[in-house]
C-alpha cells in the first residue's frame, strides 16, 4: 500500500493502481471518458488531466501510477486550464444536435461540457462529418459523427466479448469508427456498446426517438431468460417497457448484461400479446370474462378427476416462470392429487430423480469462475447459450486459465481453447470416461472397482489425454457441464463421469443452468419426485399422454425435448388449459387461452444457477386484462377447493415456499446410486445434434423484432461437415429433406466442420423444425 | 389634541371634499382608458399570447420533437410524442398544448433550441366549449402559418438581446 495525498484528502491505495482508482476511493470526481473500470487503459481523451506536484505537465489520472508521497490537485488552476482545454477540442467536432440526440440527459460529454465547455465555440471552420453506416439491427451509428473517439467499443469488443468487431480506422480528423467492410455487429453482448458509448454515437436501434431519458422511470428486475440472473433496470414510460439497461451487480452480471436481456423487452409490446381469457366453444375461440374462464377451466379438471382420477392431469411449466408460479403450479396439482408436474422440459434422462443430493446447481458463486486456472466444459453451446457466464470464463482464460471442451459442436468460443474433443453425442460418456481414465492414470489414483472395470477396456484418445493433463495441472478447477449435456438422454452418465473427475482433480462440479428458475424449480417442487404426490415426469406426460394438459407460459412445439410427441399428446387430450403471455400455436389444440402477465407486469422471484433468491416488483401494470400467473393460480386453488390458497401477495407465497429452507443446504450436485454405464459403439445412421439458438430459447426473445432480425436469428439449417457431404453426394446450399421419426422436414445443408463426422446439427425452438421430433437421435438427410 | 381635530372632522365633512377634489381633478384629466375591440393598447414584441408552432421558409416545420418544452412547462400543459419520419428526422406525431392549463409564463419558447415554438401577440381568441382551447399541432401550424411575418419580426427585433 501507498499513501498519496488527492485535493489534500489522504488516501491510501495499492502499489500499481493509478491516480484514478485512488481518487474513487477518496470520492474525488475526476471527469473522463475513455477510461471504464471493467476495460483497459486507453488514455485517449485526456479529459482527466489531473496537477501532480514536481510533474512539468498535467498527467492523465487514468494512465498515471501512484507513487508513495505524491500530491495530485484535480482542481487547481492548472488542472480546470487543462480540462477546459480539452474539452473544447472534443467539442471542435460535436455536432450540436443534442435535442435530437438519443443520448440527451444521459450523455457524459453533455454534463461535463456544462462544467469544463466554453459558452460560445471558437470554432468557425468546417465539421467533421462521418456518413452513416450499417452495423446490424441492434446498434445504431447513423450519428457516428457525434464520436470523440474514447474506443471504449473496440475495447469492449476485445476485452470483453471477445471479438473485435469494430475498430478505429485512419487518422487523426479522419479517424472513424466502423466495423470491417460490410459486416454487422453479431456479438451476444454487442448491446453493452451502447451504454459504453460515453456520447451519442452509439444508440440503441429499437429504442430510437422512442422517449428521452427524463421521461423514463427506473425500476428494477431481473432477467428472465438465462439461469444468471443478470440484474436488470426497467425503463417505463407511460406503463409501458421502452428499454432495459443493466444494473450493477458483481457478484451476478457485473455491469454487463446480453442482448437477450436487453432488447427482449420488446416482446412485451408485440401485437401477439394475448390480452384477454378466451374459450373455444364449438371450434371458435370466444372472449369471456376471467370468472367464466377460470370456473371452465375448474369444471374441466373436476370432472376429469373424477371421471379418469386425478394422475389423468399433467402441469408443464417453462423454467422461466417464476418461484412463486412454479410453487403454486406444484401445490395446485398435488391439492388435487396429481404428481404429474415438471418443469424440466428439455430434459429427457430423468434417471437421477430423487437420487440427487440436491438441487443441481453451478457448484460455486458465479464471481469464483474469474478465480478458476483450469475449466472441463462439458456439452454446452456456451457463448449462446450463457453469454455473461461465457464472458467471466473469457477473463480467467486472459488470466491463465485453459479451457479444455467436450462437445458435439466446435463453436467458436472467442477464447482460445486449450485442449478440445469433438463427438458425436453417442460418444460424450466415452470421452469423459477416457479423460476419467487418463487423469487416473496421471495422479495414480484407484477408481472404484465398478469404474476401473467399464475403464479397462477404454482406449484413451489424444485429445482426452490432453485434456486429462491440462486438469490435473491446475490448482483451481471447475467442471461444468452445459444445456447440451443436461438435455443429453445419457445426462446422467454424463453428470456421473464428470463428477468422478471433478473429485480426481479437487475440483469444483457444476451445472450451467439453462433458464432463470432451473434452480428455483427444483426448490420450488415443481418436479414430480418431491412433495406429497409423486408423479409422472415431463417425458412420461407426453410418452403416456394425459386427459387434460395445464400448460404454464409453455409452447410445446417449441419448448419440449420432443415436440413432435408433444403436439400429438396436445391434440389428442381432451383438455387442454394454456397459460401464456402470447397466442400462440396453442390456439390450434388449447381449450382455453388465460393471458398471464411476463416478468415484468408481475412480481416474482428469481433464483439463480448459483442459488441466489432475487425477488422483483412488477414494473408496469399487466397489458389489458392479463394477469399475474400467481393470481391466476390461486384463484384457480380456490375454486377447486384446496386448501392453502388465500395468499394476498407473491411475497406471501415465496416466504411459504421457502419457509425454514436456507437455499444453499437444498444445493447439490452429487448423485448417488447410479449404476455406470459406457457405450463405445455408435449407430450408423447420422446422429442428430440439437442447439436452441439464443433467440429461439423462450416466449419472449421469440417475438423481439430486432432480435429476430439478427443473424442468430436465420432459419435454421442442416450443418454437416464436408466428408458427411461428400458421403451423401450434397453440396452446401442445396436443399435437403431431413426425416426424423414420422416427419420430415425441407430445409438448405450447410457444410460446417466443426460438426463431428456422425453427426448432423439441426437447431430447435424454430417452427421450421419443430416437427421432426426429439433433440437427440438418429436422423435421415436425403436430397429434396 | 387630536380629540378635538376629531371632533371638528365628524361635522365639518373635510375628509369628502378632499375625496371630492381628487375626483374633480381626474374628470378634467387627459382620459386613459382605452374601448377595447375598436381601440387598442401597444404590445410589447416580447407579449406572450396564443402560441404557434413555426416553419422554416422553405415550408419543413421548425419542431424536432426534442421535448424540452414538455419538460420545463411549469403548468404540464404540453404533451408530445415523437417518432422518426420516413426520411430518417426526428419529428413529432403529436404536440399538443391545452391552453386552459397554460400559464403563459414563456418557458416554452425560451427552452426551444429551434424557436419552433413561439408566443404570439394575439390575445383576443376564445373556445365555446373547454376542448376547445386543446390546441393540436395542425391548430399550433396554422396560427404560425398566418401570423409569420409578425412574429418573425417580432424575434428579430428581440434578438440583439438574446
Amino acid at each position: 500500500m501507498i499513501n498519496i495525498e488527492i485535493d489534500g484528502k489522504l488516501v491510501e491505495t495499492a502499489k500499481g493502481s493509478t491516480i484514478m482508482d485512488a481518487a474513487h476511493k477518496a470520492d474525488v470526481y475526476i471527469p473522463h471518458f475513455c477510461y471504464h473500470k471493467k476495460l483497459s487503459i486507453a488514455a485517449n481523451c485526456r479529459m482527466c488531466l489531473v496537477e501532480v506536484e514536481k510533474a512539468p505537465k498535467p498527467l492523465p489520472a487514468c494512465a498515471t501510477p501512484a507513487a508513495e508521497g505524491m500530491k495530485v490537485h484535480t482542481h487547481s488552476d492548472m488542472a480546470v486550464k487543462a480540462q477546459k482545454g480539452i474539452m473544447e477540442f472534443l467539442l471542435i467536432n460535436h455536432p450540436l444536435d443534442c435535442p435530437i440526440c438519443d443520448q440527451g440527459g444521459e450523455c457524459q460529454l453533455q454534463d461535463l461540457a456544462v462544467g469544463y465547455g466554453g459558452g460560445a465555440s471558437r470554432y468557425n471552420e468546417e465539421k467533421r462529418v462521418i456518413h452513416p453506416k450499417e452495423i446490424g439491427e441492434l446498434i445504431s451509428t447513423h450519428e457516428m459523427s457525434r464520436c470523440i473517439q474514447c474506443t471504449r467499443c473496440v475495447r469492449f469488443g476485445q476485452e470483453i466479448a471477445g471479438i473485435m468487431e469494430l475498430g478505429m480506422a485512419n487518422r487523426s480528423e479522419h479517424a472513424e469508427i466502423m466495423s470491417f467492410v460490410n459486416s454487422s455487429v453479431d456479438s451476444e453482448l454487442s448491446g453493452n456498446m451502447i451504454d459504453l458509448c460515453p456520447v451519442g454515437a452509439l444508440t440503441s436501434k429499437p429504442f430510437r426517438y422512442k422517449a428521452r431519458s427524463w421521461e423514463l422511470s427506473r425500476r428494477k428486475s431481473v432477467s428472465s431468460h438465462d439461469g444468471l440472473g443478470s440484474n436488470l433496470a426497467v425503463h417505463v414510460k407511460d406503463n409501458k417497457v421502452v428499454r432495459v439497461v443493466p444494473v450493477e451487480n458483481d457478484a451476478i452480471n457485473e455491469c454487463w448484461i446480453s442482448d437477450k436481456d436487453r432488447f427482449s423487452y420488446e416482446a412485451l409490446n408485440s401485437a401477439e400479446r394475448l390480452t384477454r381469457p378466451m374459450i373455444k366453444q364449438g371450434g371458435n375461440w370466444i372472449e369471456v370474462e376471467w370468472v367464466a374462464a377460470l370456473e371452465y377451466v375448474a369444471n374441466g379438471l373436476r370432472q376429469i378427476t373424477q371421471s379418469a382420477g386425478a394422475e389423468n392431469i399433467a402441469a408443464l411449466a417453462t423454467p422461466h416462470a417464476t418461484f412463486e408460479e412454479l410453487y403454486l403450479l406444484q401445490k395446485l396439482m398435488r391439492g388435487i392429487g396429481s404428481g404429474n408436474v415438471d418443469f424440466r422440459l428439455r430434459q429427457s434422462d430423468f434417471s437421477a430423480d430423487g437420487k440427487q443430493s440436491g438441487t443441481p446447481w453451478l457448484g460455486m458463486p458465479v464471481s469464483e469462475i474469474n478465480g478458476c486456472d483450469r475449466f472441463l466444459i462439458a456439452g454446452s453451446f456456451l457463448r449462446k447459450d450463457h453469454p455473461l457466464l461465457a464472458q467471466r470464463i473469457r477473463q480467467a482464460v486472459k488470466h491463465g486459465a485453459q479451457v479444455s471442451i467436450v462437445h458435439s459442436a466446435a463453436d467458436d468460443l472467442l477464447m482460445p481453447v486449450a485442449n478440445q474433443a469433438i463427438v458425436t453425442p453417442a460418444e460424450l460418456v466415452s470421452t469423459l470416461a477416457q479423460v476419467l481414465k487418463a487423469l487416473a492414470s496421471t495422479k495414480q489414483v484407484k477408481l472404484s472397482d465398478e469404474i476401473q472395470a467399464l475403464l479397462v477396456s477404454l482406449t484413451v484418445s489424444d485429445a482426452a489425454a490432453k485434456i486429462a493433463a491440462s486438469l490435473a495441472g491446475g490448482k483451481q478447477v471447475a467442471v461444468l457441464l452445459g444445456n447440451f449435456a443436461q438435455q443429453h438422454p445419457q445426462a446422467v452418465q454424463i453428470a456421473s463421469f464428470a463428477e468422478q473427475i471433478a473429485q480426481l482433480c479437487g475440483a469444483k462440479f457444476g451445472f450451467l443452468g439453462e433458464a432463470a428458475n432451473s434452480v428455483g424449480g427444483y426448490l420450488a417442487e415443481a418436479v414430480p419426485f418431491a412433495g406429497s404426490v409423486h408423479g409422472m415426469n415431463a417425458a412420461e406426460v407426453l410418452e403416456n399422454p394425459r386427459k387434460a394438459y395445464l400448460l404454464l407460459n409453455v409452447e410445446p412445439e417449441l419448448d419440449m425435448h420432443n415436440p413432435q410427441l408433444a403436439m400429438k399428446a396436445m391434440k389428442d387430450a381432451d383438455m387442454v388449459v394454456c397459460m401464456s403471455a402470447f397466442k400462440h400455436q396453442g390456439l390450434e389444440y388449447a381449450d382455453v387461452m388465460l393471458p398471464i402477465a411476463p416478468f415484468t407486469e408481475t412480481s416474482g422471484t428469481f433464483i439463480n444457477t448459483a442459488g441466489i433468491a432475487q425477488s422483483f416488483k412488477g414494473a408496469v401494470k399487466p397489458l389489458a386484462e392479463a394477469r399475474p400467473a400467481w393470481k391466476v393460480l390461486r384463484v384457480l386453488g380456490n375454486l377447486l377447493n384446496v386448501t392453502g390458497f388465500d395468499y394476498d401477495s407473491s411475497e406471501a407465497v415465496r416466504d411459504e415456499a421457502l419457509k425454514g429452507i436456507t437455499i444453499s443446504d437444498k444445493l447439490g450436485n452429487l448423485t448417488s446410486g447410479v449404476k455406470f454405464e459406457v457405450v463405445t459403439s455408435s449407430p450408423a445412421a447420422l446422429q442428430r445434434v440439437t442447439d436452441v439458438p439464443i433467440y429461439f430459447s423462450d416466449a419472449l426473445v421469440r417475438r423481439a423484432d430486432s432480435l429476430q432480425k439478427t443473424n442468430d436469428s436465420a432459419v435454421p439449417c442442416v450443418k454437416l461437415n464436408n466428408s458427411e457431404l461428400q458421403k451423401l453426394g450434397l453440396q452446401a446450399g442445396d436443399a435437403i429433406k431431413v426425416t426424423q421419426g414420422n416427419a420430415s422436414a425441407q430445409l438448405t445443408v450447410q457444410a460446417d466442420e466443426g460438426v463431428p463426422a456422425g453427426a448432423v446439427r439441426i437447431a430447435a425452438g424454430h417452427p421450421a423444425t419443430a416437427l421432426l421430433g426429439a433433440m437427440f437421435g438418429t436422423i435421415t438427410v436425403e436430397r429434396a | 389634541m387630536e380629540k378635538i381635530k376629531d371632533f371638528f372632522k365628524t361635522f365639518l365633512l373635510v375628509e369628502l371634499l378632499k375625496g371630492m377634489a381628487l375626483t374633480g381633478r381626474y374628470m378634467f384629466a387627459r382620459k386613459i382608458t382605452v374601448q377595447f375591440p375598436e381601440e387598442k393598447t401597444p404590445q410589447s414584441y416580447r407579449f406572450r399570447g396564443l402560441h404557434a408552432q413555426r416553419r422554416y421558409e422553405n415550408g419543413e416545420e421548425r419542431c424536432i420533437g426534442c421535448k424540452l418544452c414538455e419538460a420545463v412547462c411549469p403548468a404540464l400543459a404540453i404533451k408530445i410524442e415523437v417518432a422518426e419520419r420516413a426520411d430518417g428526422t426526428r419529428r413529432t406525431t403529436q404536440y399538443d398544448i391545452d391552453l386552459t392549463k397554460c400559464i403563459f409564463c414563456g418557458f416554452c419558447e425560451e427552452s426551444c433550441p429551434v424557436d419552433a415554438i413561439v408566443e404570439t401577440r394575439i390575445l383576443e381568441y376564445h373556445g365555446e366549449k373547454r376542448g376547445d382551447l386543446y390546441y393540436t399541432k395542425p391548430m399550433l401550424l396554422a396560427v404560425g402559418d398566418k401570423y409569420e411575418a409578425q412574429i418573425s419580426k417580432d424575434r428579430l427585433a428581440d434578438s440583439k438581446y438574446r
